[in-house]
């Protein structure tokens, strides 16, 4: 829909990145009906209002600054000028800034190249970098490795709607970032009885267990809005690894680590006592079921 | 004899890089393309476990992560059996696979016909159109990555391929729903690419009927063509393939000999003023990519264009595009004979080796990807990338240019010589991994 009103001007900066949210963005089905309420002023792909020669002078408007990629104080350069310079000059005019996926918003990947320089652009990991007072007032988390197009979209649509987007102590977004990743997972039914998965590449069984699955403890809502419109790691049998959390990357992200043979880290908020009275419980019993493949083929 | 020297930002190339020009005489006598931040993705692999490699590697690139996900694994699997453990995936974890890697080369074509070819010629020609392309190319690249997540999960970055196969164990459901996605992938090809079916499309294989190309792919070669395009942007005529797969052998091919490679004669080196390491095969320089896979596989309307226009950059702009066809009927094949009652993934989780080295290599969309491995006592002690992006971009030699600054020396003007740089599908983030 093509309206008149005043459109709020939207700049995607890019600091350092794979591009991996770009292109997670690109895959929204939606994109130029949610883009039309916005004056696209730079775009690492898509075509805007001014050059990348334009933003590096610094001129350009911005109302809504999108922020991609881990972030450096010095030594990260576009066309000679530093990109921290830069992003404070857009962050200081951006009436909302959106840290879109791990990196911009904990430093991500890119951060264990040089962790003592290398962070988000508000937080390292958990803890608040020095321009977070400034801008706290108008920042958005977006964490996600990538970013999911539809957690974009609908801070994008809030913010064109002019509607308070609720954030818990991270910036996140609540409604997005409430859910653990583990809800809505098709495997549910194994986790509650607690029967592990035997390989990758089965239907049958959890991944919590053995395969390294952080989602029980990682907070997103891969599926429930799903990836692509389509499916989740967990549903085609890919553990989470957790890659929502300020502190991912973990390590050795195909095992989990165990005490006694129990998941290291609990279920989200779960005292480990709960946890062994339920799984003392539930390995109990043993449920046929579960024993089975989930869907028999004739032969 | 008047000298000039202009430095200019590219962008939209999957970041930035900066490129010096040096004109003579009014034409482009050399260019040094310098790229800025090294990301040191390989140097954050080192001490973890060997699969991580699965998750952290994929994050070199947001457009070609699933094939740096597919050299990971073939890499440990290289390993495993350099060891002596023997990997016979199934076929239909291989076929698996195989679909989601040609997934991700079709989204990049059409993503770069549309959103980089289309326009930026417009541009260089003065037609600019108010046609918003980009929408075209989402809605294209949306349908296709879709079909590749029903078996991987996302797109971007899946680590779905682990040692032995695959993580996913798809239904009849799951195919269905995907072959309905490449049928309108091939529908939108027919009736908007190319205005032909995909069968008559792939029949053509002479540039004598090139006429009957219509759609927005004819739209491109026709204003190639009239606007003196055909035969610009030419380079060293030699291309090579490490990978194997459905649209070429490995090889190289030199004017049009071809003949075996080895991968153990690939070399690659620092290079000052960037933070890009050189690529070289034998202390020679070659170009990879879709033209590459035609020039080796001898594919005849590759050879077809070749012999008329040479190595120019109609000749490259048209080997991508008609590798979208060429995979968009192998996925349909792939899917008609998926055998979805083998295993996904035939090796255990731990299969008991802490201590290997292999190496990866995927055709990936911009060429040959490869990755190696070295693994002790289960920790990953050195990883090596080595991206399309690094061949087609190197600095030269002495007695011979880098790849794209050969195709844009003689350039009238740094417009002429960026677009002739974009044909070759520039990926920045790629060459500074």
């Amino acid at each position: 829909m093509i309206t008149e009103s005043y459109k709020p001007k939207l700049l995607w900066l890019q600091s350092i990145t794979c591009n991996g949210n770009t292109h997670s963005f690109l895959n929204h089905p939606n994109l130029f009906s949610i883009l039309s309420h916005f004056e696209i002023m730079h775009h690492p792909v898509l075509e805007g209002a001014y050059t990348m020669d334009d933003v590096i002078k610094g001129t350009v408007a911005c109302d809504v600054l999108i922020v991609e990629g881990s972030f450096t104080e010095t030594k990260f350069l576009k066309a000679g000028v530093e990109v921290s310079s830069l992003m404070k000059i857009y962050a200081d005019k951006a009436k909302h800034i959106i840290s879109a996926g791990t990196c911009a918003t904990f430093g991500g990947i890119f951060k264990q190249k040089d962790p003592e320089n290398i962070s988000g652009f508000c937080f390292d990991l958990e803890e608040k970098t020095s321009r977070y007072v400034q801008y706290a007032s108008k920042l958005i988390s977006l964490p996600g490795c990538p970013v999911h197009p539809k957690w974009l979209s609908y801070v994008l649509l809030m913010i064109a709607n002019n509607t308070k987007i609720n954030i818990d102590n991270l910036h996140r977004p609540v409604e997005l970032y409430g859910y653990t990743v583990h809800t809505g997972c098709t495997r549910n039914e194994y986790f509650e009885w607690k029967i592990d998965a035997k390989n990758f590449g089965l239907k049958e069984g959890c991944l919590f267990y053995e395969q390294g699955c952080q989602g029980p403890y990682t907070r997103g809502s891969c599926n429930k809005i799903l990836w692509n419109d389509t499916s989740s790691k967990t549903r085609v049998g890919t553990p989470c690894f957790g890659c929502t959390e300020p502190n991912y990357p973990q390590e050795s992200l195909f095992r989990t680590k165990t005490n006694m043979g129990i998941p290291a880290k609990m279920p989200l908020g779960i005292p480990r006592r709960a946890y062994l009275i339920l799984t003392g419980v539930a390995k109990s019993f043993k449920i046929k079921r579960f024993s089975e493949k989930l869907l028999e083929y004739d032969k | 004899m008047k000298k000039l020297q202009i430095r200019q930002l590219i962008e939209k190339i999957e970041g930035e890089a900066e490129l010096d020009f040096t004109f003579n005489d009014g034409l482009i006598e050399d260019v040094k393309i310098n790229f800025g931040f090294y990301r040191g993705i390989e140097e954050i692999l080192k001490g973890k476990d060997a699969r991580d490699a699965l998750v952290i590697t994929p994050r070199v690139c947001g457009i070609c992560n699933h094939a740096h996900l597919l050299a990971a694994v073939r890499a440990i699997e290289n390993g495993y059996e350099n060891a002596g453990l023997k990997v016979n995936l199934s076929s239909k974890a291989n076929d698996i696979r195989e679909f989601t890697l040609a997934c991700e080369l079709i989204q990049n074509h059409v993503k770069w016909f549309y959103m980089t070819i289309l326009p930026q010629l417009e541009a260089y020609i003065y037609q600019k159109s108010d046609e918003n392309y980009a929408i075209k190319a989402t809605y294209f690249a949306s349908n296709i990555t879709k079909a590749l997540a029903i078996f991987a999960g996302q797109w971007p970055h899946s680590s779905y391929a682990v040692p032995g196969g695959v993580t996913c164990d798809p239904t009849h459901l799951d195919v269905m729903q995907a072959k309905s996605l490449i049928d309108e992938s091939i529908t939108f090809f027919e009736q908007v690419m190319t205005g032909l079916s995909l069968e008559s499309y792939l029949n053509i294989d002479s540039v004598s009927d090139l006429h009957k190309i219509q759609g927005d792919l004819g739209k491109v070669l026709y204003k190639m063509g009239s606007h003196g395009m055909a035969k610009m942007g030419q380079s060293h005529d030699k291309f090579i393939v490490f990978g194997d797969c459905i649209l070429s052998k490995p090889g190289k091919s030199i004017v049009t000999t071809v003949s075996n490679v080895d991968i153990r004669y690939v070399e690659e080196a620092l290079q000052s003023g960037t933070v890009a390491k050189a690529v070289k095969y034998k202390n020679k320089l070659y170009e990879v990519g879709p033209l590459s896979r035609g020039m080796v596989a001898k594919t005849p309307i590759i050879k077809s264009f070749h012999k008329r226009y040479k190595d120019s950059l109609l000749t490259r702009v048209f080997a991508r595009m008609h590798e979208v066809a060429l995979l968009l009927d192998y996925n349909k094949k792939l899917l008609d004979n998926l055998q979805l009652d083998e295993p996904s993934c035939i090796l255990d989780s731990d299969v008991g080796f802490y201590e290997f080295e292999g190496v990866g290599v995927v055709e990936a969309a911009r060429g040959s990807l490869i990755h190696k491995t070295t693994v002790k006592c289960g920790v990953i002690t050195n990883y090596d990338i080595i991206t399309p992006t690094q061949w087609n971009l190197s600095h030269g030699t002495k007695d011979e240019q880098g790849v794209a600054i050969e195709a844009m020396i003689g350039s009238q003007s740094m417009e002429e010589a960026t677009f002739i740089f974009r044909t070759f599908d520039v990926c920045s983030v790629c060459t500074t991994q």
